[in-house]
């Protein structure tokens, strides 16, 4: 797979983009392998804010109920562990199955098609943020903070994690795990390309009920977790499609979601987001 | 050379305009000629139609290519994200979300035209992918004229 240009599929009709490499074993340990990698994502945001807020319980430093919003405060900073654990499973697989990690990024791209191809996501996540600032205001009313941004405290030198480190290591681990390794993993074992990316934006958005975890009424808050899945959504139904429409190049939405993330937490970091 | 992911995805967006015109109709808040004597961005985005025929035609007849969808599809994302998304938007979300008695109806309505302008701006990114391919394609095939020139 080094073609820059997608070859014709039958019948001279241009193709979707190549499918990338999926390793022999796809239909028994490469779909195990996508479930792995989607249960430790899942795990690892569980385990490490409920751990966390274990110990903050265990310190004395927060009171039962608040522990857990306590720990959202710094979830654009533990999100980086969850995204190395990510890149830890990725690696492994890469290892146990063969392939490179370039490979799972899609065919070679030109710098200036990235970077233009990333305006053209960007441009194309519009729609997304319309739908997600009015579902705030639907649920939170007129003007309000969607809460995992509001409920961001953190420290100058977190802030600069939450920046600079954390959005990176997001965009080398987090679409990379869902569209290069998940998505062509149950393309083989479906058959249906639509079916496959359905169930990816799917299990893509339910994962952001994970994060932050919001404590109410003595329990989870499942209205904001909700919140999260939907008003996520059609940024996932997006860069899903967008992958397709770029012939399965990955690096483009990479670079558009690096700017997306990064301008959000650098906004949060600046006081910008009031 | 046709490719039939450009046709599907042109049917896909003319059923989405239509759904939209159909939202605006049942609304009946942001309607212009012929619908009423006022000529606005309503009346301008049925120019839609013509083109999306016009273009068809001539893309079955290979006289026009995937840049000339993407400058459609683009054209089109553009117009409608700026008519009711853009901070100048003569029709923002609320026109939509709140004038149907059923709230519920009004997002479905809004949840359409976000697929729509999203269908629009994914298409356009297909397209221009599409036209930049077969361009480097027919370099390929062509030999370069200093190379004609040498033999």
């Amino acid at each position: 797979m080094t073609a820059t240009t997608p070859p014709p599929a039958a019948g001279g009709r241009p193709a979707v983009g190549p499918r990338p490499p999926v390793p022999a074993t796809a239909g028994g340990v490469g779909v195990g392998g996508a479930v792995l990698l989607v249960a430790t994502r899942i795990g690892l945001w569980l385990v490490v804010q409920l751990g966390l807020a274990g110990l903050l319980l265990l310190a004395g430093a927060a009171a039962a109920g608040q522990a857990l919003d306590e720990v959202a405060g710094w979830w654009l900073v533990y999100a980086g562990l969850v995204e190395l654990g990510t890149l830890g499973v990725i690696g492994w697989l890469l290892r146990r199955e063969g392939g490179s990690y370039r490979d799972l990024l899609g065919p070679p791209t030109a710098a200036w098609a990235v970077a233009v191809g990333a305006l053209g996501v960007l441009a194309a996540t519009l729609p997304a943020v319309v739908f997600s600032g009015e579902l705030t205001s639907a649920v939170y009313g007129q003007g309000a903070i969607a809460p995992m941004f509001a409920i961001v405290d953190l420290p100058p030198w977190a802030s600069v994690l939450s920046v600079v480190v954390v959005p990176l290591l997001a965009e080398l681990a987090e679409p990379v795990a869902f569209l290069g390794v998940v998505l062509p993993r149950l393309e083989q074992r479906l058959g249906r390309p639509w079916l496959a990316a359905t169930i990816v934006v799917a299990v893509w958005a339910a994962e952001h009920a994970c994060f932050p975890l919001l404590a109410s009424g003595g329990g989870l808050d499942w209205e904001f977790a909700a919140y999260r899945v939907g008003s996520v959504l059609p940024y996932l139904a997006i860069w899903t499609a967008a992958y397709y429409a770029l012939g399965r190049r990955l690096l483009p939405i990479m670079a558009a979601r690096w700017v997306f993330n990064c301008g959000s937490a650098l906004a949060l970091a600046l006081g910008l987001v009031q | 050379m046709h490719s039939r992911i450009l046709y599907r995805l042109t049917w896909l967006a003319l059923v989405l305009s239509l759904g939209h015109h159909l939202d605006h109709l049942i609304r009946g808040n942001a309607v212009g000629w012929p619908v009423t004597d006022e000529v606005n961005a309503f009346t301008a985005s049925l120019i839609v139609y013509p083109i999306i025929i016009t273009g068809l035609l001539l893309y079955h007849a290979g006289r026009v290519g995937p840049g000339f969808w993407a400058l459609v599809s683009g054209g089109g994302a553009a117009f409608v994200a700026a008519v009711h998304f853009g901070p100048a938007a003569v029709e923002p979300p609320e026109l939509i979300l709140d004038h149907y008695d059923q709230p519920m109806l009004g997002w479905l309505a809004f949840g359409w035209l976000v697929v729509f302008v999203s269908v629009l701006a994914i298409t356009c990114l297909y397209e221009t992918r599409l036209w930049a391919s077969q361009r480097q394609a027919r370099h390929v095939a062509q030999p370069a004229p200093d190379a004609e020139a040498g033999r």
